[in-house]
């Protein structure tokens, strides 16, 4: 008897514990430690930021003080509207020429290659991440100051040199260039997940080589395009290596002007913190889109 | 029958008009040779099948049918032109695809007119093709679903209407109904006879399911190793199949390896590896059959009768006991050990009252032309 | 992006360029905040630095790259058995100002501001008062940098270099030559997209007011104005604002002239002798940088030594010769062989100098000016 009575007392609050424990156990053990890391470290630094664009001018050393959106106007003027336009005509040209040269290197690997070759020749690709961006970005001075490699190589076959360095033209080849390997790699990611018979579906049908590409192979791999290119162009839109080191005199953007308000030669960081805080609504804006697009494709 | 058979291939070609021909046909793939010098001749309007098991070519000889394989040597013709040199894109061939190769990103209705979209057809064209498809399959009320949306049979028939409305002059299957269930699996068999019935093409499909290609087909080639076993009606492969791989892979049967030992026109006697003397019906009557030569005899098993005693004047008769059982609904498949320890399968219709023990003397015994000799 | 290297503060001295070290002080800057953000409801932008202890055998400095090289750090080593030197290195003073300020300099026991950083830390009182007790060597320092307006008496910071701000450019490309900075007015076909400016909003916006007639340290918003109005008007033809990328591309022939601290130019001038300095005709800056010990300092005894190491003659003197900087150590110079001691790039003649100023601290009213003209001319 003694012994019956502890057993049912003991497997009683066992059983409603069982019950309760994973409800908000499981969750919590799952969730806590990136929510922890999110809240830290993305959650509450955001809000500073968002604080301290909120105090007119603020320096270094100055009381925090939030007394309004004076910073929020500063940037409604047309030499910042300027900036933003060209932040965006950068990563947006990143984007394009990004997936134009991407594509067909992810599409050969992923389709064409021998099969044995492609993890070489994927590491192939991604070793220039390797090596430092300001590093490459030097390297891009080299190939394509007035002298350098590209116009020494034009000057030897006939065709009168070009001048991109400290131009757009620069900025886009470097940020293209930066951006090649992870638009590779996600592409290769989409692709190699294409199945052929579709492919071979599409010619069955009567659709050439050209026509299967645009009604088969773009259309099923969207969502690997649609992520690379967003990738690419939040990542662009915060690079600032490359627009000053090649875009020259004019070559302003976002991520430069935010660099500048905080430790660059004009130290305002209340705007540099509301210049963050439009950074912040853009990419916020872009990541909005995957998750539409992405939702999108789940359904197809 | 065989005599007909077999003379049709060869007289036939001519006359009815052939849709599919293959010549020699030869296909390397990494100094391996998936299909080694295949003829094959598929006349205008006939459901055609290629069965084997697997690995034997037959998806390739469907594929290079298709043109997605080109061939190592030999020729490919449609309605007598050579293909060798024509992608597949711009042969009048369409292929139903195993697990049907919907295109994901499109609706039911945008699969289906994908072909004729590609070939510049009307609005109006496309729309009423494209409608009459979906009926033809009874998929109209499906048409703005996407294929992640519909069963394994729908996209079965998504399939068929997608390569159908191309009206092309064959339809290539492959096989077609291999990711369905048992029960649909007979449902769609039934629908896809109707369906080569109603709309009049050649249809080629390739299966490793002798009883669908049994049952669909006007006339199946047995394929083995990257070679055609045989080509014929179900009824001639089943009834006469020519060698004993064809035997042995069309439904259930008795070989026994033998030796002859003398021949008549119609007849040939066999001493089997343990010693029981046959008399057997050679492959071919009227061809001089090898003496001496090696021969394996098929008996199937519902040609075999059971007596409990030895029949009169019957020549192939011998004693065995019964020593396995096994119900198959409408029927039993008895096992006799014959007294040479040779065992043969016996199929019984489910009659028998009551089976006779273990101990009991029983007389196995069929007659001379339902014992195939056939050759090595 | 660039994966940050998370603590490149501490790079070593082989680092040149200093991308990356700026795109982690913003990460660090922003972690400082958020420290002090949780732990108090009103808090102050940047704060007490976190000064952790560190052994008396390491020393951590934090320089601009041409002041230091290895053979320095090994001598400094043999002589005063400190046995690790980690060297930060500087991209600008406004980002060590930043960085100070926002407490994040706690590891440095030695810094290299320029004279008007000085001030600025002073007034921030981010410095330790100099001991003169404790320094050797202190009276060779030439007169004029020991009672210099930034830093009257040397109260806190000791001359480690001085020099110009001027124009470096290509004697082959450029006829006639320069002589002053209305040349880059006068010449814009000639010198459209090949020259550079300084990324330096002082020297920038100062060069210009001087080539106007007006003061380096102007404090007159009109004259502000008039001076960003014909920076704009040279905008489209100056290829790039930047203080050290023009040196490899004007060895090259793709830059004719660039706008450079003198100490720069005279070190590229030892590679190419088509290249010049010039100081210009209507005056320039004068700057000077030096070494000055924050607070709190680690490592202090470790700062002394470092400087007293400095002020030897013989050191500053070699110091000179290989990285070539001019030294305002009197006893030095007397050192220097000839043909440096007469390199008037390098040691101008005071009558070259007479229309030059330093560059002056500004009140906070005047450097918002400043800033807004030159974020409007950066930015366009």
């Amino acid at each position: 008897m003694s012994t019956q009575v502890p057993s049912s007392l003991v497997t009683q609050p066992d059983a409603h514990s069982d019950k309760e424990s994973p409800r908000w156990l499981g969750p919590l053990v799952l969730l806590g430690p990136s929510g922890l890391w999110l809240g830290l470290l993305l959650v509450i630094p955001t809000l500073l930021i968002f604080e301290l664009s909120l105090v007119p001018g603020i320096r270094p050393g100055d009381i925090v003080n939030p007394s309004g959106l004076d910073n929020y106007g500063l940037i409604f003027q047309p030499v910042y509207f300027r900036v933003i336009g060209r932040s965006l005509f950068f990563a947006f040209g990143t984007t394009f020429f990004a997936l134009l040269l991407g594509f067909p290197v992810a599409y050969w690997i992923a389709l064409i290659a021998p099969k044995q070759w492609r993890n070489l020749l994927l590491l192939s690709f991604v070793l220039p991440l390797w090596t430092s961006s300001l590093l490459r970005s030097y390297a891009w001075i080299t190939i394509l100051r007035p002298t350098g490699v590209l116009n020494s190589f034009l000057q030897l076959i006939g065709i009168p040199p070009l001048d991109l360095l400290n131009r757009s033209p620069a900025v886009l080849i470097g940020m293209s260039y930066s951006m090649l390997p992870y638009i590779v790699l996600v592409l290769y990611a989409s692709l190699e997940k294409l199945d052929r018979r579709l492919l071979e579906a599409a010619a069955d049908l009567g659709a050439n080589p050209l026509q299967v590409f645009w009604k088969v192979t773009i259309p099923q791999s969207l969502p690997g395009i649609v992520a690379g290119a967003l990738l690419v162009f939040i990542t662009s839109l915060g690079d600032f290596v490359d627009p000053e080191l090649l875009g020259g005199a004019s070559s302003m953007t976002l991520a430069r002007l935010i660099y500048n308000q905080f430790i660059g030669a004009t130290q305002n960081w209340g705007f540099g913190s509301a210049l963050s805080m439009i950074l912040i609504f853009l990419v916020s804006l872009a990541i909005a889109l995957l998750i539409k697009y992405g939702d999108r494709s789940q359904v197809v | 029958m065989s005599q007909a058979a077999t003379q049709n291939q060869g007289a036939m070609a001519t006359d009815a008009g052939l849709d599919v021909e293959l010549r020699k046909v030869f296909k390397e793939f990494n100094r391996e040779m998936a299909v080694q010098g295949i003829d094959l001749s598929i006349r205008r309007g006939e459901f055609f099948s290629i069965l084997g098991p697997s690995g034997c070519g037959k998806t390739t000889t469907l594929r290079l049918i298709a043109g997605f394989e080109l061939p190592s040597a030999g020729e490919v013709l449609i309605q007598n032109q050579s293909m060798n040199q024509v992608p597949p894109y711009r042969r009048p061939v369409n292929t139903v695809f195993q697990s049907y190769a919907l295109f994901s990103h499109m609706t039911v209705w945008d699969n289906i007119a994908f072909g004729l979209r590609l070939k510049k057809q009307g609005k109006a064209a496309v729309q009423e093709r494209v409608q009459e498809a979906l009926k033809l399959v009874k998929m109209e009320t499906f048409a703005h679903r996407y294929p992640a949306q519909l069963s394994g049979g729908q996209q079965q028939r998504v399939a068929l209407a997608r390569a159908l409305v191309n009206r092309p002059t064959v339809l290539l299957l492959d096989e077609p109904l291999g990711a369905l269930d048992l029960k649909l699996r007979k449902e769609m068999q039934m629908e896809l006879s109707i369906l080569h019935r109603e709309v009049g093409l050649t249809f080629v499909m390739v299966t490793h399911d002798q009883e669908e290609a049994m049952s669909l087909s006007d006339r199946i080639a047995v394929m083995n190793h990257g070679k055609i076993e045989q080509i014929g009606s179900p009824k001639q492969i089943y009834d006469r199949p020519q060698t004993p791989f064809v035997a042995d892979f069309i439904g259930d049967t008795n070989l026994f390896r033998g030796k002859v030992e003398g021949f008549h026109p119609a007849k040939l006697w066999v001493v089997t590896e343990h010693g029981l003397k046959m008399t057997a019906q050679p492959l071919e009557s009227g061809k001089s059959a090898p003496v001496s030569g090696q021969v394996v005899l098929s008996i199937r098993p519902e040609k075999i009768r059971l007596s409990y005693r030895p029949s009169e004047g019957q020549v192939n008769c011998f004693e065995g006991r019964l020593k396995n059982v096994m119900y198959l609904g409408t029927h039993i498949h008895c096992v006799i050990e014959l007294l040479s320890g040779d065992c043969v399968t016996i199929m019984q219709p489910n009659t028998v009252a009551k089976l006779p023990n273990a101990d009991t003397p029983l007389y196995a015994s069929w007659a001379t032309e339902d014992c195939l000799a056939l050759t090595v | 992006m660039a994966p940050p290297a998370l603590n490149s503060s501490h790079a070593q001295s082989a680092l040149r360029s200093s991308g990356a070290t700026r795109r982690n002080l913003l990460i660090t800057a922003a972690f400082a905040a958020l420290g002090y953000g949780l732990s108090k409801i009103r808090w102050r932008l940047g704060g007490n630095p976190n000064s952790h202890p560190s052994t008396p055998k390491t020393l951590e400095i934090y320089t601009w790259s041409s002041y230091v090289d290895q053979k320095l750090l090994d001598d400094f080593k043999a002589q005063t058995g400190i046995t690790e030197v980690v060297v930060g290195i500087l991209g600008s003073n406004e980002e060590m100002l930043a960085a100070i300020k926002a407490g994040k300099g706690g590891t440095y026991s030695i810094l290299y501001p320029s004279d008007y950083a000085v001030t600025q830390l002073v007034q921030a009182n981010k410095l330790q008062p100099l001991d003169h007790s404790r320094l050797i060597g202190l009276e060779n320092i030439l007169p004029k940098f020991r009672h210099s307006v930034h830093d009257p008496g040397n109260r806190y910071s000791i001359p480690v270099s001085w020099g110009t701000t001027g124009l470096i450019y290509n004697s082959e490309k450029l006829t006639p030559p320069p002589r002053d900075w209305s040349y880059l007015w006068q010449y814009p076909k000639l010198l459209s997209r090949r020259f550079t400016l300084l990324d330096d909003m002082r020297e920038v916006m100062g060069a210009t007011l001087k080539s106007m007639g007006y003061s380096y340290n102007s404090q007159n918003p009109e004259e502000i104005k008039q001076a960003y109005e014909k920076l704009v008007e040279l905008k489209p033809h100056i290829a790039s604002f930047t203080t050290d990328a023009w040196k490899d591309q004007l060895l090259a022939g793709d830059l004719y002239l660039a706008m450079s601290y003198s100490a720069d130019a005279v070190t590229l001038m030892q590679e190419d002798s088509r290249l010049r300095y010039l100081i210009p005709e209507s005056g320039t800056s004068l700057w000077s940088d030096t070494i000055v010990i924050p607070q709190p300092c680690p490592n202090e005894t470790g700062a002394y030594a470092w400087l007293n190491f400095i002020l030897q003659p013989s050191v500053a003197a070699d110091m000179t010769q290989r990285l070539f900087f001019a030294t305002p150590n009197q006893a030095a110079y007397d050192q220097l062989p000839a043909p440096l001691r007469n390199n008037q790039s390098l040691f101008p003649p005071d009558a070259l100098l007479t229309k030059s100023e330093g560059i002056a601290p500004l009140n906070e009213a005047m450097t918002e000016i400043y800033d807004r003209y030159w974020t409007k001319l950066t930015s366009s």
